[in-house]
């Protein structure tokens, strides 16, 4: 391919625009998604073993670092039936998910059923709502939580097995992207559209980097919040973006395999976030510490300027509509 | 506005049958400004309105007052979520639209609530209750609101502490004050505020009625001069004109960005699928009035009036001129007309779902139930017909060359010059 644009650009022809869709769902997403599905189903499996906390946080941890690696792909069949929003619900500003646990643990024990508790809040569900249960939170201790741990963690497992099962096989949602622009294909109607759809999935990844994990403890300078930081109880805030940051690089490069610039900035911005050292933001209250979270910040926006910048004439794409564009 | 749009008018209407014409950038923008000053002029004198059947209900508290003051309010909205397709293409508007219409809110801030209301993890004002206290401190400032004005409103309550749920003024503020909570949860039935709580003397109920009457007359006058603020932005020598005439580019990007913002992330995400997972009646667009599904067909229909170029305004004339469905058709017949029928799909749905509320067969709120398989349908169908038509916007982009305007979220916040960078 390489070969083949040289030669155009040779020969004095507009260079084609190139984009390694098939790479990104073969060595991106599909691996992320069976990643995810093996680590839940562990989590599943140590659970109806014990809920005891100890032994729940490491499979805990393990599923939520599987996650990190597809959190980011807001498309096909995460977007269906809420499960991108159930797997992982955060942010949260107004406990709605402690509010609708609270109510599943006092409540009708029907509700923990498999086929209710999938229609139950996505607030409730999923990653966000199994730390309240396994890792000191505003949760009633006296209540036995035995019950909702087996459900969520169950909940998680199946939405994992539909994610793969969504994406894979003849009429899975990859080959909605593959088939781009094919006679039948009424969601891309050219390639460009599927290269499109994962170029917006990346900026708006990263964009939520800087305005939610890193945006959203960091408040303004006079007020700090700290508190707000993403799951501060297992001390995975940092985790997270460091995750989410090479996991989108790898999309980047992936994607577009000349992108030097974009993943020198992604570099950047992961390895100031590895030298903090602080796992849930607190330093954003500290006089000495706050500069360098948002230092890390403007790393994360620089990413998204240069990926803007270098990425668009190779990709024959700009970045499209995402579903965080509201406010 | 000019003459000439009306002339312009009546050309688009006797030209139904005449193959179109290729319409020119700046007309389109002319068209897309026009619109603009047209249905925040109408959503300033619906608002005016409200005013004045606020000042009856507080002067002469009754249940026909606060029945009046109620229509008056329901009325306004229809111009203003038209107006939403403004929003995000336009820094003025997305700048300014906060403090008229934000929304979810922890209403305990400005007034008495239930006990089903709870705590806030996050915001040490949640049941603050302004109304009952003319002192409090907010994050360590002593406030005297012995008086209560549009500037304390405005300048100390709204977004106190930092915090978005702390709205203090805008339409939902009003509506909290005209309906009261509703405590309905996923039941029918809106809030149910009596007209007692404005009574004065010993009939007032929930105490404070004075101080209550005061909220409500002050945050409806600076909802009224808010509107006038955003009028004037789009009137002959407006910024927000300015900005999209001085360069028809931008504004037709302005146009589209706006279009696909408020179809995909904002109305089909945060307000309808969001509020539909969570199965919660809090997340209704206008909650305290179940006018939710009003809000969200208005938003549709605004959408389509950009692509349009197409207004109906309150007086029932209809302003029309050089629309930007013309130029993508001159650009990509196909993907003009698939949009045209993507957009004309949209509203459809959002019909059918305010059809169904309007009939009393089934409340939004009873949409929102876990397991009420008929009205998930009917709110997924909206919603998968906004995500269908955000596609086809992209493509009117790419056929016009465009590329949608990057506000970087906080960004515009935190420097308010960046969104112009």
């Amino acid at each position: 391919m390489r070969r083949v644009l040289a030669f155009l650009l040779l020969a004095g022809l507009p260079a084609p625009a190139f984009a390694d869709v098939g790479a990104v769902i073969d060595r991106h997403i599909l691996p992320a998604y069976e990643g995810f599905a093996a680590a839940a189903e562990s989590l599943a499996a140590e659970a109806e073993k014990t809920c005891a906390p100890e032994a729940l946080r490491p499979p805990f941890n393990a599923a939520w670092d599987a996650w990190m690696q597809a959190a980011h792909l807001h498309l096909g069949p995460s977007e269906e039936k809420g499960r991108a929003l159930a797997i992982l619900f955060w942010p949260d500003p107004k406990g709605l998910g402690a509010k609708a646990q609270r109510a599943l643990l006092t409540g009708d024990a029907a509700a923990l059923e498999p086929e209710a508790f999938a229609e139950q809040s996505v607030a409730a569900r999923g990653l966000a709502g199994l730390e309240r249960l396994i890792y000191p939170s505003v949760l009633p201790e006296e209540a036995d939580s035995c019950p909702l741990i087996r459900a969520t963690t169950r909940d998680l497992a199946r939405m994992a097995e539909e994610l793969v099962a969504g994406w894979e096989g003849p009429e899975g949602f990859a080959q909605n992207l593959l088939t781009a622009g094919e006679p039948g294909n009424a969601r891309y109607l050219a390639q460009s559209e599927a290269v499109q759809a994962l170029f917006t999935q990346l900026m708006a990844g990263v964009e939520f980097q800087a305005d939610q994990r890193l945006g959203r403890p960091l408040g303004t300078k006079d007020r700090p919040r700290p508190e707000r930081a993403e799951a501060r109880a297992s001390e995975r805030s940092a985790r997270n973006l460091i995750l989410a940051l090479k996991a989108l690089r790898e999309m980047a490069v992936t994607l577009d395999g000349t992108a030097a610039r974009s993943a020198a900035a992604f570099d950047r911005a992961i390895e100031a976030a590895e030298a903090l050292e602080d796992p849930t933001f607190a330093g954003v209250a500290s006089p000495e510490e706050r500069p360098k979270i948002e230092e890390l910040q403007k790393l994360v926006r620089q990413i998204r300027r240069t990926a803007l910048d270098e990425m668009p004439p190779t990709l024959g794409v700009t970045a499209g509509f995402n579903s965080q564009d509201g406010d | 506005m000019k003459p000439i749009r009306l002339l312009s008018a009546l050309f688009a209407c006797s030209s139904l049958t005449a193959p179109a014409l290729a319409a020119e950038p700046a007309a389109v923008v002319e068209t897309y400004a026009d619109i603009a000053e047209a249905v925040y002029a109408d959503s300033l004198s619906t608002a005016q309105s409200l005013r004045e059947a606020v000042g009856a209900l507080t002067a002469s508290p009754s249940a026909e007052t606060l029945a009046a003051a109620r229509t008056a309010w329901l009325a306004s909205r229809v111009p203003y979520q038209q107006s939403e397709a403004y929003r995000f293409g336009n820094p003025i508007v997305d700048d300014w639209e906060g403090k008229v219409n934000a929304w979810p809110l922890d209403e305990g801030l400005i007034d008495y609530v239930d006990a089903s209301y709870g705590e806030s993890e996050e915001n040490p004002l949640y049941t603050l209750n302004v109304i009952a206290h003319p002192q409090f401190s907010i994050a360590g400032t002593e406030i005297d609101a012995a008086e209560i004005t549009p500037e304390l409103i405005g300048e100390t309550l709204h977004e106190a502490d930092g915090i978005e749920a702390n709205v203090a003024s805008g339409y939902h503020a009003v509506e909290f004050l005209l309906w009261g909570q509703d405590l309905n949860g996923v039941e029918a039935g809106a809030g149910d505020r009596p007209w007692t709580d404005y009574a004065q003397g010993e009939a007032c109920t929930n105490g404070n009625c004075d101080r209550r009457a005061a909220y409500l007359t002050a945050a409806t006058d600076l909802l009224v001069s808010d509107l006038e603020y955003i009028v004037a932005q789009w009137a002959e020598d407006g910024e927000a004109r300015k900005a999209v005439t001085a360069d028809p580019q931008a504004g037709l990007t302005a146009m589209l960005t706006g279009m696909g913002s408020l179809s995909y992330g904002e109305q089909a995400g945060e307000r309808m699928k969001l509020g539909l997972m969570l199965h919660d009646p809090e997340e209704e667009h206008d909650c305290f009035s179940d006018n939710t599904h009003n809000s969200h067909y208005y938003d549709g229909l605004g959408i389509r009036n950009v692509y349009l170029g197409s207004y109906a305004r309150v007086d029932g004339s209809v302003l029309s001129g050089p629309s930007l469905s013309e130029l993508v058709a001159a650009a990509d017949p196909a993907v003009d007309a698939q949009l045209k029928t993507e957009l004309d799909a949209s509203v459809e749905k959002l019909a059918a779902l305010k059809a169904k509320a309007d009939s009393g067969e089934m409340a939004y709120d009873q949409m929102l139930a876990p397991g009420a398989a008929e009205g998930e349908a009917l709110i997924m169908g909206a919603v998968d017909a906004l995500v269908t038509q955000t596609a086809s916007i992209e493509r009117a982009m790419n056929v016009l060359g465009l590329t949608k305007v990057e506000f970087e979220g906080s960004d515009s916040l935190d420097n308010p010059n960046a969104v112009f960078q």
